[in-house]
């Protein structure tokens, strides 16, 4: 045999766990994606074959399995393939990395089970809370256990990657973190800060509340919180699209990383300025001052800054890249790019959408002009444009690279991937462009029949039935995208042949490495620390006031007389009336 | 051919926000195209951006690339 060095060669039990890791994101892209089709065609009046009553459960289900399930699993799969490779060394214990998997895959199960108890009468459970789930909603308690289960799972992947990071450190004392790993642990130190959010949000008041052991719960806090995790997690889904794209569409390009201390900074400032921002998800909420909004816009502004480093670091890489295979001249460089490459193809369009979504998105960040488009489907077209194409299309042309190094075989059909990453492209210009528009003349988002009697929405351009159709137009497109992807997966998996010429296990070299930038911006407590003291700026007097005003379980509640202290048998009544 | 032919895919896939807003674009001019206009001048666009790809380079170095 060849001396082949791909991924399944250097590191064969890895590559099973992060096998299974992209699986499980695939098959929760695939049901997503199906759910997002209705949606679209149900919302338009195209086609309604689900009750009206029922949509709610499917936008939960669409939410939650893209934006939890699809885009995490890819992210634990592809911080193990960061972090093994870089470090070049395996995980410490195999068994471990297991663990966090079935943790993980569990709490998926509890979770997607009591979502589908909204639509299967045989299932006592209802989750139909949407992916923010903030009260008043009120979910089943087997959907906050398995979510839960499924946060504290990405909690021991990222011990499982500091340990394997600090073992490497007794080995090599002196050399700098590599660049995937920095990557893979900054992104972990600003979500392990987040998630403690969410997590007293659900332990201390949605899962009490939810098994009747409390009888209310103060609804702004519970959204403040959910808020403070909320945002930052948008960068939990956009940091390993991130590092693929300063580490591999570098490589794929042909050429090197322009700037490694460049990427380091980027990260730092995610790590730094990701959750004191989760407020300006509430410009509208009533109850917070509008100083604690002006500060949260503040902070969001500043983020706009490495965000535009990533454009700017990664354009001069493909250039670079291009003009090593022979590009020339000030555009026609572009042409010498690897465009046959679904990987490569698939990773710039889809970081050319987030340029769209980035514009859009600074209309959301403004305090003001946020008025205009709040909860309209102009959010729902930027959010598309971001977590659903910038985070999703980079994954899966990623997979068009990944699949072969963790199985050893070659793609099943790589002009249908072009096609595929191309279509998705197309698919999500007519709709998210279409929901940018209809947002814009005030058609609501999260709503299954938005047609009012007596009133008529009133586009600047073209009608209500053009832009609806174009929704529906790019919906379809987008699911058969999905499934030409998924098809082209499972082919590659299950019937493709194993093939010597993978190209071996290796990310983007550097043009400038690590060694140009001083050995603090390696200092990952001294970001950590700053990270906490913004946090504590930017929440302790807003989550002061929320909590004053409203009482800690609500207003005139009081939070020290909880009736179960009094009686333990109160409380097992309520866990028996809610167990199916 | 003057580019690869996955170069030829990525600009046409790149042409439809630009029809699709030119006619936003327009609007603003006080030109009002409907739907069948705007898919005529698309498929326009579309011919002649296909026209240019195919017409032979001098030289032909440029096509030897990607
Ligand atoms: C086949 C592709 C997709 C289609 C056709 C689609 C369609 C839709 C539609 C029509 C809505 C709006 C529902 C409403 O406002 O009433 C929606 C909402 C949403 N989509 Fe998608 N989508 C797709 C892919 C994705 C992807 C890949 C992601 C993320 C990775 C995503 C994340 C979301 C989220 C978070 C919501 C909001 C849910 C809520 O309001 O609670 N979608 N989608
Ligand atoms: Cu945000």
């Amino acid at each position: 045999m060849a001396m082949r060095n791909a991924y399944i060669d250097q590191f064969p039990e890895e590559a099973r766990v992060i096998r299974a890791a992209l699986w499980s994101s695939f098959l929760a892209l695939m049901i997503g994606g199906t759910l997002g089709l209705i949606q679209g065609l149900h919302r338009t009046n195209v086609l309604r074959f689900i009750p009206s009553q029922d949509y709610y459960t499917v936008l939960t289900a669409h939410g939650v399995l893209l934006v939890i399930t699809f885009t995490i699993f890819f992210l634990v799969g592809i911080f193990t393939w960061a972090v093994t490779t870089s470090l070049d060394r395996g995980v410490k214990d195999i068994r471990f990395t297991w663990g966090w998997y079935a943790m993980m895959s569990l709490g998926t199960l509890l979770v997607g089970v009591s979502i589908l108890g909204g639509v299967v009468d045989q299932i006592p459970m209802n989750a139909d809370v949407l992916y923010t789930f903030y009260s008043p909603f009120q979910a089943h308690p087997a959907f906050y256990v398995g979510f839960v289960l499924f946060v504290v799972g990405t909690w021991l992947a990222g011990f499982d990657w500091f340990r394997t990071w600090w073992a490497w450190k007794k080995d090599n004392p002196d050399e700098r973190i590599p660049l995937p790993t920095f990557m893979a642990l900054t992104t972990m130190l600003f979500w392990y800060l987040s998630s403690i959010g969410v997590a007293i949000s659900i332990l201390a008041f949605l899962l009490p509340w939810s098994l009747g052991i409390i009888d209310s719960v103060n609804p702004l806090l519970t959204r403040t919180l959910f808020w403070f995790f909320g945002h930052p997690v948008v960068y939990f889904w956009l940091m390993p699209a991130y590092m693929l794209w300063y580490t591999m569409l570098p490589k794929l390009s042909g050429g090197k990383l322009f700037s490694d201390p460049l990427a380091r900074v980027v990260f730092v400032l995610f790590l730094i300025l990701s959750t004191p921002v989760g407020i300006h998800h509430q410009y509208l909420d009533p109850g917070i001052a509008e100083g604690f909004k002006f500060i949260a816009m503040t902070n969001t502004m500043f983020l706009l800054l490495p965000s535009l480093l990533t454009a700017f670091t990664v354009v001069a890489s493909m250039e670079h890249g291009a003009r090593q295979r022979g590009g020339e001249g000030y555009l026609s460089w572009l042409k010498a790019l690897p465009w046959r490459d679904p990987a490569f193809t698939g990773m710039a369009l889809a970081g050319l959408m987030f340029a769209a979504g980035g514009f859009s998105g600074m209309i959301n960040a403004g305090l003001s002009i946020n008025y205009l488009v709040h909860n309209s489907w102009w959010v729902v077209g930027h959010f598309h444009l971001t977590v659903g194409t910038a985070v999703a299309l980079t994954f899966m042309a990623a997979s068009y690279w990944f699949i072969p190094q963790l199985t050893g075989k070659e793609i099943w059909n790589r002009s249908l991937g072009l096609v595929q990453v191309v279509l998705w492209f197309i698919g999500m210009t007519f709709m998210s462009n279409a929901m940018h528009r209809a947002g814009l003349f005030g058609i609501p988002r999260r709503t299954a029949e938005p047609q009012y009697e007596g009133f008529s929405f009133d586009p600047a351009v073209g009608t209500v039935a053009e832009i609806d159709a174009q929704v529906a137009l790019g919906a379809a497109l987008l699911t058969l995208s999905v499934y030409l992807f998924i098809t082209n997966m499972v082919l590659t998996t299950i019937g493709g042949s194993t093939s010597d010429a993978i190209p071996d296990n290796t990310y983007a070299g550097t043009l400038s490495g690590p060694e140009d930038s001083p050995a603090i911006i390696d200092n990952l407590k001294l970001w950590t620390s700053i990270a906490v003291v913004l946090v504590i700026i930017a929440y302790s007097l807003p989550l002061a006031s929320i909590i004053d005003a409203g009482g800690l379980f609500g207003p005139g509640i009081d939070p020290w007389k909880p009736s179960v202290v009094v009686d333990p048998s109160l409380v097992l009544e309520s866990v028996r009336g809610v167990m199916p | 051919m003057r580019i690869s032919k996955g170069g030829l895919l990525v600009i046409m896939a790149f042409l439809t926000p630009l029809i699709v807003e030119l006619r936003t674009v327009l609007s603003w001019f006080g030109i009002r195209l409907s739907v069948v206009e705007t898919g005529a001048l698309g498929l326009a666009l579309i011919v002649a951006v296909l026209i240019w790809a195919m017409w032979p380079s001098n030289g032909d170095t440029e096509a030897k690339l990607a």
